[in-house]
């Protein structure tokens, strides 16, 4: 009832343009399985908990639940403060604050914002979390986990202007961010790190006409991971050639660049969706180019939908390791890491039934075929576990909004 | 689903049926108001939050019906080919990331009648058979 009251009240306030508050809300409720017992399938890098190995079914791969505040407080002042719990890095549900902006609209054209805002990396960046507003249980994680996080904090500009009936919406974000992701150690515990993204620089444009739109972006961003750099200590201890191969590969301040194109159409009936991005650095991490294309159909209420997505890795330089004695091992490791990287692709078919209204039953079937020598997206690999195999998920969800 | 789509099919049939018999969703502004026309476009990005403006450069403050209103389903169907559904989505998308709010809703035809009268800016939708000399019926083309 009060959710009901704060709308009215607000509805009835736009049309004299009276301060007013909003108050929204979404939510996914998903169990997911998994036929790979040696390995975990998990939502992102940055949680410990997911179906596969230990638990054969699990729901804290898509759950979660978000909640918004929308403050109007005069026609150019505005302020959001976004609420998720979701599974974190030490597979607890801590509330976390996802936006806490104020917005100044300059003039119908000209938007800023300041506070904690929107990564706009890909073309469904925006709402990955609403599982109601995107097709998919998940977004194709091929794509969207290149660049896993969500929001920076920072300020970003926002240009929009029409010509004939296209919208053009060009915008720049600047600011950083940090995330605590968790590990497996080496005594088979948990242990976490920190990733620090700074100097994050976000170019993109989104143009629209009727039910197309086309999407590209630019993203920069200096990361730092200080759990992985005691490797590289040891490598510099062996003169300017360890020094060498750790500049190369070491995470300290390394600058990485994301390229994204997307277009989308929506014909009312069908609509078909498509993201190519590519990420590049000079770090531990591999180049790697991902792309999917989604299409569905809505008979009715009835939405079946099929996805293909893949990642794969470039430029894949061979650590050429160190010409002194008793180093294999250490070459070996490094070796190891630079080889296990992420790459697969998957064949998803699901279908979505929009059975009342603000809510959504979907149903998802993915097949993922790991590359040769790869894990692909699963974490907490067990002895037993055979990289390059195929894994199939079956996926459940309600998601709602209000 | 062989049903479900009958069901669908029959209930377009019905709503076709039931439009070309006499009630018909049209598009009105203040007696006020300039605009005489809008294009399909227009008036589509003005309810989808994209164009804050009518052709002659003033804002443009659209008004909604409630989601269970028979001209609600209806001016989102012929006039932006959306179902209410689609529309519920476009809005979820544009209000968590702060970007808009859907418009104004007003509870039946006579208080949208009455919402467009008092205000230059507004534009709504009802049923034809509620306009009164208040309101100027905006062709769409």
């Amino acid at each position: 009832m009060v959710v009901l009251f704060l709308y009215v009240t607000h509805t009835q306030a736009q049309v004299v343009d009276t301060p007013s508050v909003s108050f929204n809300g979404f939510g996914t409720l998903g169990i997911v399985h998994s036929d790979e017992d040696q390995a975990t399938f998990v939502s992102s890098v940055f949680v410990p908990e997911g179906a596969g190995y230990k638990s054969e079914w699990s729901a804290e791969v898509d759950s979660r639940l978000g909640l918004q505040l929308t403050a109007n407080l005069t026609p150019q002042w505005s302020s959001v403060l976004q609420v998720i719990v979701e599974q974190n890095y030490n597979g607890n549900y801590t509330p976390e604050i996802e936006w806490a902006n104020v917005k100044f609209e300059v003039n119908s054209e000209l938007s800023l914002r300041a506070g904690r805002i929107v990564l706009p990396t890909f073309m469904n960046s925006e709402h990955r979390k609403v599982g109601y507003v995107i097709p998919w249980i998940r977004p194709p994680q091929e794509v969207y986990r290149t660049v896993p996080i969500s929001n920076i904090d920072g300020i970003d500009a926002a240009y929009r202007f029409r010509f004939d009936d296209f919208t053009n919406t060009l915008r720049a974000t600047y600011g950083q961010a940090d995330k605590t992701f968790p590990y497996a150690d080496e005594t088979g515990g948990w242990s976490t790190g920190d990733a620090q993204a700074r100097k994050g620089l976000t170019i993109s444009n989104t143009l629209e006409r009727g039910g197309a739109s086309f999407f590209a972006a630019y993203n920069q961003f200096h990361m730092t991971i200080d759990e992985f750099n005691p490797l590289f200590d040891i490598y510099r201890m062996f003169g300017p050639e360890g020094n060498t191969l750790a500049n190369r590969y070491d995470l300290d301040d390394k600058r990485f660049e994301v390229i994204t194109l997307g277009a989308s159409y929506d014909a009312g009936d069908w609509f078909l969706m498509g993201e190519w991005t590519q990420m590049e650095s000079q770090s531990l991490f591999a180049d790697n180019r991902s792309w999917y294309v989604t299409s569905g159909y809505r008979f009715g209420t009835i939405t079946p939908y099929l996805t293909y997505a893949q990642q794969r890795t470039h430029n894949v330089s061979s650590n050429p390791g160190l010409s002194q004695p008793y180093t294999e091992e250490l070459d070996a490791f490094l070796q190891s890491i630079l080889i296990f990287q992420p790459r697969q692709e998957s064949l998803s078919l699901g279908v979505r039934w929009d059975f009342t209204r603000s809510m959504a039953l979907k149903a998802q079937y993915d097949h993922m075929n790991l590359d040769a020598g790869s894990p692909g997206f699963l974490v907490i690999t067990q002895p037993g576990f055979k990289p390059g195999g195929t894994v199939n998920l079956f996926s459940f969800a309600l998601d709602f909004v209000f | 689903m062989s049903t479900r789509l009958m069901v669908n099919m029959w209930g377009l049939l019905f709503s076709l049926l039931a439009g070309s018999a006499g009630a018909e969703v049209v598009v009105v502004v203040s007696a006020q108001n300039p605009t005489k026309t809008l294009s399909h476009a227009e008036l589509g990005d003005i309810y989808l939050g994209r164009l804050s403006r009518f052709p002659d450069g003033t804002a443009v403050v659209p008004v909604d019906q409630r989601e269970t209103s028979p001209a609600y389903t209806e001016f989102y169907r012929y006039h932006l080919e959306k179902t209410p559904t689609q529309i519920k989505a476009h809005w979820s998308k544009l209000i968590f990331t702060g970007r808009g709010q859907p418009p104004a809703r007003v509870a039946n035809d006579t208080a949208m009648a009455n919402a467009i009268a008092v205000s230059s800016r507004a534009i709504g939708y009802l049923d034809s058979t509620i306009i009164d000399e208040r309101l100027r019926v905006v062709a769409i083309e």
